[in-house]
């Protein structure tokens, strides 16, 4: 067992610890999570400096050609650290919710299935991590969420295990063609490499695109992200759009592409054109809303079709854009996600045309919802903008071409136009507007010390990574190298 | 010591419970405490014993291979729920361990009549446990046992009249018969339909229901666990003994069908227990799979481990959530309304092993079902794996909804009265079953001579 364990062993520690804690669990999840913060910063410290692979645990084998085996590159501790961070602002920022233990014993069990996701090298224990992560954002959704709470988390679990169970018949079958291939039975993911699956290959991708895009989620399995984005707790969004969604893409980018290679290939422009019309159709919903929450949970679909512009570019540039820009996404859209949560709390409304003039009212949150919605939309000198770029000009370079056009940069461009005008509209609706005769404005305070705290810290990160990102990319760019031809 | 005398040491201590028990009656006065203590004693006496049984002696009645022998444990190990919860008399005892014994004659049989032998022998004991200890009314009871005793009766009549077909062909009554005519193989066909009766197969489960519902919770556990387990050796059985291309071609696609059915049919289901019933049938589907996959795997071990996994952990999660209702004294999905609220353990148990019968990580439930679908992937069984496939996402419905039962809904109005006495030991074996399938889920490297059993 190496230290990497401890990654997903910690946050399972506190969950174990919050449920049995009682009255005192918040103070084990503020442990716990500070904790796991400590030691993923301290993984990506050794990974900076010590170059792609930080640690192979020694493979503990086990029975039907299953391993324990964890590793950890830049791109997977870029994700855990995410993880990490996002858990403790969620720690932070429910702090005096009265809530029962088992609410932070969600949040801390959540941290360490979504790390184990992230650090697993067999697919055995990848796909339980994986499912593992459905358990507490169910009883989050459901438990904790608003009105239409029990629908939303239903839907949220039917759809994501829909799309998994046909994922594990994929990976199922990925490890039987290799056993016939060679004699052995595993599970590694390194091993599985290169295992030709004959005629049922375009089927094992198709099972693992399904899998993976209901999460991401890809345009049409999207339809399940609105509803548990809205229904969910503040904190919940912000573990649903920040990290959760990120897995799919990481699973795309981890186990689907490198497992099935040659079909990816074939299939790229079917794949890029479905990830123009992700970053056009999400932006075009978003456009449409009039509750904040709404909008920015269709807001998340657009950039992720981002990310899938970069991915299936075929670049190394537009990859470790994409890989940046799901950071940059979890960041931002964290953020938002908060701010939202503080305006229902204080107001308990959060449809665009309930405030006005919130500027003079508390002019911290508007600063803070300012900065975070120009990084959304890509603002120069902001995260988005490094990530947004870099996806977009390895689209460019895409070879698939449209009447002459890089087909995909064009529909990307056009989804980079339509993020300002979802955008804009609703942060001067809600901050610049004259408020109207029933306006929520009035019962909403300014931002207390501790959510301004939480704020700056994730303001921090927006700045740092939009004028120095150049660390960033160097964590990211060797472990990715190796991934895609 | 004489080694024919550990062959059947496991059944040897069963019959002695059965014998004991009705000796028990003998006395005159009731004793309880007897009863309770020969119930209790004699599975795990058979349990002990069946790690001393030599795998070498094969005469020609009886067979002790490495799968009846694992194949043994499970069921033995499936009975100790009701054993534990046992509040029955003397006869209630001796029925239900002359049912276990039964089963494990079924397990050690190697000819076709001694099939016929431990079928019989474990089912009409079934029949009149369900008569005897019963929930609800007694003419419900009674009905449900009537019905049982038939299709059991016409399980058995199939089979004789399968074997009739089969030994006039072939002269033999063991395996090694070679290639079958006409007659021989409607006779194979008709003895693995008397199979397929037990195990609850479509469209030969109308029986199924009715008898799970009016049987006391854990009788049904025992009977949904322990008997299933014996019913899928009986089937494996019959095809050791008489295999016939049939099976490979129409098992996967059976399996695949009564999981659907069983799932869509348990969407329905306002009542916890039979809810519970057509959850088992849906299950069994897999199991069939499962068999299925073994067959055109050429009688493959990594086949039957996968079976034989899958029965180990289904005997948690079955016995776990029927000790649920018996612990609860709860009857209806409207019940269950907000019951997290009222009892948070007993409540968390049940959703750990909703979350295992739905085969999700990181409980038992998923490493099980993952090792059918893998076999049944193995066999090139894709189209009917996906049929399972969305079985399982089907059963979700219901597993999901159940939790959001528990824990998202409002009780309406006061809390519900039990209706049935809870049973205490049950609350214990509900504990103990969810805790052992959420261990399991860690199986691969728990048991990491598990591929090696029965080789």
């Amino acid at each position: 067992m190496s230290a990497l364990t401890a990654l997903w062993a910690v946050p399972l520690a506190g969950a174990v610890a919050c449920a049995l804690a009682g009255r005192a669990a918040r103070w084990w999840a503020l442990i716990s999570g500070a904790a796991f913060l400590a030691l993923a910063a301290a993984a990506v410290r050794l990974s900076w400096q010590a170059g792609a692979v930080l640690a192979v645990t020694d493979a503990l084998p086990g029975a039907f050609g299953v391993s324990y085996k964890l590793a950890a590159d830049g791109f997977s501790l870029s994700l855990v650290a995410l993880t990490a961070f996002l858990n403790l602002v969620c720690v932070a920022a429910s702090w005096e919710l009265e809530v029962s233990a088992g609410y932070w014993a969600c949040f801390c069990f959540l941290a360490s299935a979504l790390s184990g996701v992230f650090l697993a090298r067999d697919l055995f224990v990848f796909y339980v991590f994986w499912e593992a992560t459905l358990i507490p954002m169910f009883f989050i959704i459901g438990l904790w969420g608003s009105d239409n709470r029990r629908h939303a988390a239903v839907k949220f679990f039917l759809f994501t295990f829909a799309g998994s169970i046909f994922m594990l018949l994929a990976l199922i079958a990925i490890v039987v063609a290799h056993q016939r291939a060679t004699g052995v039975w595993t599970w590694d993911l390194d091993a599985l490499r290169g295992t030709d699956l004959g005629a049922a290959a375009p089927w094992a991708f198709l099972g693992l695109l399904v899998g993976f895009g209901v999460k991401i989620p890809m345009v049409p399995l999207h339809t399940w992200l609105p509803d548990a984005h809205t229904e969910a707790p503040a904190a919940g969004s912000v573990m649903l759009a920040g990290v959760m969604l990120k897995m799919g893409l990481y699973g795309l980018i981890r186990v689907a592409l490198p497992l099935l290679p040659s079909v990816a290939e074939s299939w790229l422009p079917i794949l890029g054109t479905l990830a123009g019309i992700n970053a056009v159709y999400g932006a075009l919903c978003a456009m449409a809303q009039t509750d904040l929450k709404r909008l920015i949970a269709y807001s998340s679909i657009a950039h992720l079709g981002f990310c899938l512009l970069g991915v299936f570019s075929g670049t190394s540039q537009g990859l470790t854009g994409a890989a940046l820009q799901m950071v940059n996404h979890g960041i931002t859209t964290g953020a938002l996600f908060l701010m939202v949560g503080f305006l229902y709390e204080r107001a308990h409304k959060r449809g665009v045309a309930d405030f006005g003039e919130l500027a003079a009212r508390a002019p911290r949150l508007a600063f803070f919802f300012g900065l975070a919605t120009f990084a959304s939309i890509g603002l120069p000198g902001l995260n988005g903008f490094v990530g947004e770029f870099m996806c977009l000009s390895g689209a460019a370079e895409s070879p698939i071409l449209f009447v002459g056009v890089p087909f995909f940069a064009l529909l990307g461009v056009v989804g980079v136009t339509l993020a300002a005008a979802y955008a804009l509209p609703a942060y001067q609706t809600v901050f610049w507007a004259p408020a109207g005769p029933g306006s929520a404005s009035p019962r909403v305070g300014d931002l207390r010390p501790r959510e301004s705290a939480i704020l700056w810290t994730l303001s921090g990160l927006m700045l740092w990574i939009g004028l120095a990102p150049r660390g960033w990319l160097a964590l990211l760019e060797p472990s990715l190298r190796g991934l895609v031809k | 010591m004489n080694p024919f005398a550990l062959t059947l040491a496991p059944q040897a201590a069963l019959a002695a419970g059965v014998l004991g028990s009705l000796g028990l009656g003998l006395l005159g006065r009731p004793r309880p405490w007897g009863a309770r203590a020969l119930v209790l004693l004699a599975p795990l006496a058979a349990l002990f014993a069946v790690r001393y049984a030599p795998l070498s002696f094969d005469p020609p009645l009886i067979v002790v291979d490495a799968p009846g022998l694992a194949w043994q444990i499970v069921i033995y190990a499936g009975a100790l729920p009701l054993a534990l919860c046992f509040s029955g008399d003397d006869v209630e005892a001796a029925l239900f361990l002359g049912a276990t014994l039964g089963m494990g004659l079924l397990a050690a049989a190697a000819n076709l009549p001694m099939l016929f032998v431990g079928l019989e022998f474990m089912s009409l004991p079934a029949y009149l446990l369900v008569a005897r200890a019963g929930r609800g009314g007694r003419s419900r009871r009674l009905e449900a046992a009537v019905k049982y005793f038939f299709a059991g009766a016409l399980a058995g009549a199939l089979f004789l009249l399968g074997l009739a077909l089969y030994y006039a062909e072939t002269g033999r009554l063991g395996p090694g018969a070679g290639a079958l005519g006409a007659m021989g193989r409607a006779g194979v066909s008709l003895m693995a339909a008397a199979a397929l009766f037990k195990i609850g197969a479509v469209p030969l489960h109308w029986w199924l229901p009715d008898v799970y519902e009016a049987a006391a919770p854990e009788v049904a556990g025992f009977l949904s666990t322990s008997m299933k387990a014996a019913a899928v050796l009986f089937l494996v059985r019959v095809i050791q003994i008489a295999p016939a291309p049939v099976f490979a071609a129409v098992l996967p696609w059976l399996g695949a069908v009564t999981a659907l059915v069983g799932a869509l049919l348990a969407l329905r289901q306002r009542g916890l227990q039979r809810l519970l019933a057509y959850s088992s049938l849906s299950h069994a589907g897999l199991l069939i799979l499962g068999v299925g996959a073994w067959v055109r795997l050429g009688g493959d071990s990594g086949a039957l481990t996968a079976l034989l996994f899958y029965l180990g952990v289904y005997a948690l999660m079955s016995n776990g959530a029927f000790a649920f209702l018996a612990a609860t004294g709860l009857e209806t999905r409207s019940d269950l309304r907000g019951f997290a609220a009222r009892a948070a353990g007993p409540a968390a148990a049940f959703a750990v092993l909703l979350f295992a019968l739905a085969g999700i990580p990181p409980t038992g439930g998923f490493v099980a079902k993952l090792l059918i679908f893998w076999q049944a992937l193995r066999a090139g069984l894709a189209l009917p794996t996906a049929l399972a496939a969305v079985a399982t996402l089907v059963s979700l419905g219901y597993y999901l909804g159940l939790v959001r039962d528990m824990y998202f809904e409002a009780p309406e109005g006061a809390a519900p009265a039990a209706s049935a006495a809870p049973s205490a030991p049950a609350r214990y074996v509900l504990l103990a079953c969810a805790l052992g399938a959420l261990a399991l889920g860690a199986a691969p490297f728990l048991l990491r001579g598990l591929g090696g059993i029965l080789r």
